[in-house]
């Protein structure tokens, strides 16, 4: 029958003809295959030489490390058609939970690295092609380098210094290799941050976050308080040396709402600058890079200053020298400890009391103006000195007012202050009248004094000096120097 | 039923004319080719407008009186070219006109347009505003329903400004139009088109035996083993629109012994692209039907319709895009291993089955009952590009990962993005150039970058960043009607119908593809927790399901969201008919009742205790009624009225403000209250054939629930009106306004004039009540008094002015071309409600935004209106007879002078107050987020060739 024939005929032609892609696609090779590259690959080193050779030029000088204040310098690289140099790196930053935005920063070695730049570029995502700890090889052919916000950076060529690589020219700028492997982070302490060591990847041992930023009610999250905007800047302190440094995180990141753990541990972080390059900072990766669990905070003892003390004025003072200090054996503040004073900022900052000297003389001093801190509470603590057994005893000190934007010293006394791991009390001494200076230089020597605290009874007493001036607020210096308790 | 009008003339007239009762007039009609009878040839004496049907043996006869004297007898049936007998009519004698002939029509016009109409169906984003109501319009024979068509529907204009869900497709009476939408799905049915030309359409409201109705026609479409002809057909089309190749094949037994009757038919459709790059579409269909004539009073049908329907989907772009790539650019597709991906496919495989039974219980009644059961899925897959994995921190959870938006037009890739500022340097112009350099050469889809983020994720542990999602709308449904059809008198007759509709709906997230990944974490990559601070905390939010939560997905895996719908819908219909001598009439009136409620499978975790479980049942209930007449003022001159108001229940999709997230149902949601009237002169003479229709009707309490991502909701603080919202507008007034002009003109045998015309005016009557519900913030958003200002706004929609003239030449040697030149203007630009509401005025701090300026607004809120354009159309066909064999062909060229034009285009509301519309609208090199649009297809053409026997 025709029908049959006819039907059969369309089955076939159904069956041969009329093949559409069906939707069961092959996982396609993504393997990486080591690039060949047309130029030479020169070392991270050679980078950071032209841009000092720039900035030697530009300003005439002769120096052998870059000057990160230096803004201005830009090294162009343009091979004219030639071959491009290459320089080589490894991956350091991610931007998979968002803390990092349209820049990627590299390092020259997996471990123990020496250089790192950041390199910026208008792709977003970057996690989806350079992983942590992939090498990529970097065309210099049109880029730009010199320090933008305080980092050196690599970017395009805009004109005006570095700029973000467009997207369209990412694969003709970023080759990676084949090669990947595991950062060893560098480790570091707060105190040895320094420009030569921004853009790598650091760990942070015995760190723990400020006391003001986790012990309230609830710690704070990373980036997710009502007033941060931007980043999430945290006060990150050392258990080592005291000293801290700003935690950031970016208020896009997608781990801003975790609270902040509120022990002590290790971090493994890029050390980077805040917006304006003033400031150190830390930020993280992820926050599998916060290794915080578990161990002992390490805050100052607090300091009780609820009391005031007046003994009233008294006729005669006693003589016999309790304390005395003129600060002319101290070479500098590591000698001033080991002779028994104590030098602490409460504040959460670094800023503490230190030696100076002009002339021959030696003395103490406290000077908010350029200290880049905020919210500097930094107390000069004497030597204990017995108060039980004398009487009459009187507190002398000379000091000098410079600079005078108000009054930010105040004079403390206790008697049960043992170190500074350890709480104690302090009562104001009322008596102790800080003398005002000028407003715009320095001032004289002045005696202070005499301060009565006979009635004050204690067979371990300290005196303290507290210094509260802001870098962005009241600046006024002080120096203090020949400071005596004397009694019967 | 027109007889009565005889004996009404004669009553009048019996003085002056003599008539005799026993004048026969009666004949036969037979296939041209085959020799076969044709039942159904409507059969009229032009005169006086009488009309008969041919029965199963192809044979008619008047019943009653006849005129006398000189007759044109008009011999017509769809799908076949209508003649024209003459013939003298003599008192007392018999008239017998045995044998004749007709040709079965091989334009095939109908193969086409159901083509497009079913694929511009599966291309829709159910925005309503690429959906077409010209599908039903094909079986009609009317002039200006036939232009809108054939010629308007490439440009989706709408007869009257009525959309899909205004009109009832039926298959063998039982209702297909979705609970969900509305609206037909025409790709269920697509690529079986030789066995849907038996079909019956009702204009409008007028009376139709099977439903009640709406505004925008019915159209039963039969598929009865029986009423097939005896035969096969085998068909090869090539065209370069949506498919570029489609091969058909059918068989139909006729009436064999025993009373058997069966029909088989397959096709398939395929085309790697369509006039839109990247378009795949990939479609099987299957027929198959059978029937036994039980005996004289019952008939027993069973039909299975199957089409399978896979098709790469395209997308509204902006004008800068269309400026850089043209209107075949599609920014869903890219390559891979060298083969063409579409990231959006639509994949539809519901197949139907039904078992209707024919009761003749009399002569004068028949009952036709229904049964119909339809599963299987519509799946929409589309790329997933928030992929995390959970790190977990201290016994805190948090997800990092997550990506950009892949798509290649994505604003950020555009140049008007890098050339946004108010000051460009060198740098920006690089930026655009070399954007505008990678877009133009490049511009698709990367799937490879996907599969290597995966990559890099997966050796490092972690899931997939990228996936394949596919939404999933799984119905399972169960109808039943009988329908009642008897003649109480012979002037009055009587429809009725009742039916039950039962229906599941499962609606989920499906993980079709991994790309790549060992698996997919299963939360909310977007979720936040909202500023302030809640109770609920980030690792709970997230949750797609919080009863099992951090789950990893893998491919076939429910994800995302999971809920049923479930709805019941009872209603009944009635309806007579009155035919008396000057004047046709009927009323009728139905009643429904309608049920949805929402069954949450999953507990979300921005929805905690709203979101699992059964939640409130909807019930609506709705009624109507409709009345209308025709008067003959004479045979030739008719006057036609129809008019109803009814009530319709909401859609499921406009019953739920965000059914995938939670239970909550639409504040002040209500049925739509219809009322319209349409009042239409029709001419027609053995040449001319006219009508001039007036049309009104009004819509109130409408609903409409949409969805999109804005970045100025006012008043939630500064950089804090980020959302992803759904917003939901009630309490819509539109009214449709206009008139409709059909002509055509056989002015020689060969050739025949045609024009057609529509004027209207579609418009908003009031400002309709508007609120946004989020996950981003608690509760209904809404803006000042509630209300968004789109009163008098035009309801986006097609052009709301059409006009066609043409010509047809039909060579009595077998061949016909025909040609077609249509004028569209007036089509507007679908308006934000978000920006016609307080919001536009208003600051972050709920202020008023300073600096406003009421005649700038005014401008920045203009709707906008699309240039006018003209489109030319050819067609033209052949066919020879070769040993009893039919061999034919049929081409078409649409829009010969590849005219560029915009169907379609909405506002985007991503933007949505003064200041921010303003800045963006001002920019020197052009909006980021400027409107939408959907452009028009260049010249396209059609070719069919068929051998029938």
């Amino acid at each position: 029958m025709n029908l049959n024939k006819i039907l059969l005929l369309l089955l076939s032609v159904v069956v041969l003809s009329a093949c559409v892609q069906d939707d069961d696609f092959e996982t396609p090779n993504v393997t990486i295959i080591e690039p060949i590259l047309e130029g030479p690959v020169v070392t991270m080193g050679s980078i950071v030489g032209d841009l000092i050779q720039q900035q030697n030029e530009d300003d005439n000088l002769e120096n052998e490390v870059i000057n990160f204040d230096n803004e201005t310098s830009v090294v162009i690289y343009d091979f004219e058609g030639g071959n491009s140099d290459f320089i080589a790196g490894y991956v350091i930053s991610s931007d998979e939970g968002g803390n990092f935005f349209e820049e990627m920063i590299i390092q020259d070695k997996l471990e123990n690295p020496t250089i790192g730049v950041k390199l910026l570029i208008d792709v977003n995502p970057l996690f989806t092609r350079y992983e942590v700890g992939r090498k990529i090889y970097i065309k210099l052919d049109g880029l730009a380098v010199g320090i933008t916000n305080g980092l050196l950076t690599l970017g395009t060529n805009s004109g005006g210094g570095p700029d973000k690589i467009p997207a369209t020219l990412e694969d003709a700028t970023i080759f990676r290799s084949a090669e990947t492997g595991t950062l060893v982070p560098l480790p570091l302490e707060i105190i040895e941050f320094a420009n030569d060591k921004t853009n790598l990847f650091i760990q942070l041992q015995n760190v723990q976050f400020n006391r003001d930023e986790v012990l309230g009610e609830e710690p704070n999250t990373f980036a997710a308080e009502p007033l941060d905007e931007f980043d999430g800047e945290r006060i990150l302190e050392s258990c080592i040396t005291g000293s801290s440094t700003i935690f950031s995180t970016s208020t896009f990141a997608d781990f801003k709402s975790l609270l902040l753990p509120t022990t002590s541990g290790s971090m493994n972080v890029i050390l980077t600058k805040n917006f304006f390059g003033s400031e150190f900072n830390v930020s993280i990766n992820s926050p599998a890079d916060v290794n915080i669990d578990s161990g002992d905070r390490c805050d100052p003892a607090e300091f009780f200053t609820d009391t005031t003390v007046n003994c009233d004025d008294m006729t005669l003072p006693g003589s016999n020298l309790l304390l005395s200090e003129d600060f002319q054996s101290y070479s500098d503040t590591g000698e001033l400890v080991a002779g028994g004073w104590t030098l602490i900022n409460i504040g959460g900052g670094s800023y503490t009391w230190g030696l100076d000297n002009f002339g021959t003389n030696n003395y103490v001093i406290a000077n908010a103006f350029n200290s880049d801190e905020n919210n500097i509470d930094t107390w000069l603590i004497s030597p204990a000195f017995d108060l039980d057994s004398t009487a009459e005893d009187v507190l002398n000190f000379d000091i000098q007012t410079n600079f005078d934007g108000g009054e930010v010293l105040a004079v403390y006394i206790s008697t049960n202050f043992i170190d500074i791991e350890t709480d104690s009390n302090w009562s104001l001494l009322e008596d102790a009248n800080i003398p005002s200076g000028p407003s715009g230089g320095f001032g004289n020597f002045q005696a202070a004094g005499p301060i009565n605290t006979s009635c004050i009874i204690g067979s371990s007493a300290r005196i303290a000096f507290r210094y509260t001036g802001s870098d962005s607020g009241i600046t006024t210096r002080y120096h203090l120097d020949n400071i005596e308790i004397t009694g019967n | 039923m027109r007889k009565s009008f005889f004996i009404l003339l004669f009553a009048m007239f019996s003085v002056l004319t003599s008539f005799a009762q026993n004048t026969i007039v009666k004949g036969s009609v037979l296939d041209g080719t085959t020799g076969e009878p044709i039942p159904g040839v409507t059969i009229t004496i032009e005169e006086t407008g009488q009309v008969v049907k041919t029965d199963a043996n192809g044979e008619f006869q008047f019943p009653g009186i006849v005129p006398l004297g000189e007759q044109v007898l008009k011999v017509e049936k769809i799908d076949y070219e209508t003649k024209r007998y003459p013939i003298v009519v003599n008192e007392g004698k018999t008239v017998d006109i045995s044998g004749m002939t007709l040709d079965y029509d091989s334009s095939d016009k109908k193969d086409l347009f159901i083509i497009s109409i079913s694929d511009d169906n599966l291309n829709s984003e159910d925005d309503g505003l690429t959906d077409n109501i010209s599908g039903l319009l094909q079986a009609s024979r009317d002039v200006f329903l036939n232009a809108a068509a054939f010629d308007f529907s490439a440009t989706f204009f709408r007869p009257r400004g009525l959309d899909n869900s205004n009109g009832k497709v039926l298959i063998n009476g039982i209702e297909m139009n979705k609970q969900f939408s509305g609206r037909p799905q025409w790709g269920n049915w697509g690529g079986v088109n030789d066995v849907q030309r038996n079909q019956e359409f009702t204009m409008g409201m007028s009376a139709n035996d099977y439903t009640f109705g709406d505004l925008a026609g019915s159209n039963n479409i039969i598929m009865r083993a029986s009423k097939y002809r005896k035969g096969g057909r085998v068909s090869f089309a090539s065209a370069n629109r949506s498919y570029t190749g489609r091969v058909m094949g059918s068989y139909n037994s006729g009436i064999l012994k025993g009373g058997w009757s069966y029909s088989v038919l397959a096709s398939r459709r395929y085309g790697a692209e369509g006039f839109a790059d990247g378009t795949l579409y990939d479609s099987n269909s299957f027929f198959a039907a059978v029937e036994k004539r039980i005996n004289d009073k019952h008939s027993l049908n069973f039909t299975i319709i199957y089409a399978q329907n896979r098709r790469g989907r395209s997308t509204a772009i902006t004008q800068e895009v269309f400026n850089l790539k043209g209107n075949t650019y599609n920014p869903l597709w890219g390559e891979q291993d060298g083969e063409i991906r579409n990231s959006r496919v639509r994949e539809i495989s519901e197949p139907i089955f039904m078992l209707n039974h024919f009761w003749d219980i009399s002569s004068k009644t028949k009952l036709n009952t229904n049964v119909a059961y339809q599963f299987g899925s519509i799946g929409n897959t589309r790329v997933d590009n928030g992929g995390t994995r959970l790190v977990d921190f201290n016994g805190q959870s948090s997800y990092v990962g997550g990506a950009r938006n892949p798509d290649p037009s994505y604003y950020q890739n555009l140049p008007s993005y890098h050339l946004r500022f108010p000051n460009l340097t060198p740098y920006n112009y690089q930026q655009a150039y070399l954007s505008e350099q990678e877009f133009r050469n490049d511009g698709q889809f990367d799937w490879n970058a996907l599969y290597q983020g995966n990559d890099i994720a997966r050796n490092q542990g972690g899931n997939s960043i990228y996936a394949i999602q596919e939404d999933r709308n799984d119905d399972t449904q169960f109808s039943i009607n009988t329908i009642l059809d008897t003649e109480l008198t012979d002037r009055i007759r009587l429809n009725a119908n009742l039916s039950y509709r039962n229906l599941k709906s499962e609606n989920f997230a499906e993980l079709k593809d991994l790309l790549g990944g060992t698996g997919f974490l299963d939360v909310d990559f977007f979720a936040q927790e909202t500023a302030g601070g809640t109770a609920v905390s980030l690792e709970d939010l997230a949750q797609s399901d919080t009863n099992n939560p951090d789950r990893i997905v893998q491919e076939g895996d429910r994800y995302k969201y999971n809920y049923d719908i479930n709805a019941e819908v009872i209603s009944a219909f009635t309806q007579a008919q009155f035919k008396y001598t000057k004047i046709d009439f009927y009323v009728g009136a139905n009643f429904s009742q309608t049920s949805y409620q929402r069954n949450g499978l999953y507990e979300n975790g921005n929805f905690i205790n709203n979101s699992f479980g059964k939640g409130k049942q909807l019930d609506f209930s709705n009624y109507g009624a409709k009345a209308g007449a025709t008067y003959k003022v004479t045979g030739r001159h008719l006057i036609d009225v129809n008019t109803s108001y009814f009530t319709k229940a909401p859609t499921i999709r406009n019953s739920y403000s965000n059914a995938r997230q939670n239970n909550n149902t639409v504040t002040g949601l209500d049925s739509e209250i219809t009322q319209a009237i349409d009042l239409s002169y029709i001419y027609r003479s053995p040449i001319v054939k006219a009508r001039l229709t007036g049309f009104y009707s009004g819509f109130e309490n409408g609903t409409d629930v949409g969805f999109y991502f804005t970045e100025d909701l006012a008043g939630l603080g500064i950089d804090q009106g980020d959302a992803f919202v759904q917003e939901v507008t009630t309490n819509i007034g539109r009214r449709n306004i206009g008139v409709e002009l059909g002509i055509e003109a056989q002015i020689t045998p060969t050739i025949k004039l045609k024009g057609a015309a529509s004027f209207g005016q579609y418009t908003f009557t009031n400002n309709p009540n508007l609120y946004l519900t989020s996950d981003d913030f608690e509760g209904e958003l809404t803006f000042g008094d509630g209300t968004t200002n789109l009163k008098d706004l035009h309801v986006a929609g097609g052009p709301e002015r059409a006009y066609q003239i043409g010509f047809e030449y039909r060579d009595p040697d077998y061949w016909w071309i025909g040609a077609t030149s249509n004028f569209f203007s007036n089509a507007y630009v679908d308006a934000s409600g978000l920006r016609r509401s307080t919001n536009f005025v208003t600051d972050y701090d709920s202020l008023p935004i300073n600096g406003y300026d009421e005649d700038i607004a005014r401008d920045l809120l203009q709707q906008e209106q699309f240039d006018g354009y003209m489109l030319v159309n050819i067609v033209g066909g052949k066919s020879w007879r070769i040993d009893g064999y039919y061999l034919g062909f049929f081409a078409t060229v649409n829009n010969v002078f590849n005219e560029s034009f915009r169907t379609g285009g909405f506002e985007q509301s991503r933007l949505g107050t003064y200041d921010r519309v303003l800045e963006d609208t001002s920019r020197p090199n052009g909006e980021v987020f400027g409107s939408r649009y959907f452009f028009g297809n260049g010249t396209t053409y059609y070719l069919n060739v068929y051998v029938r026997f």
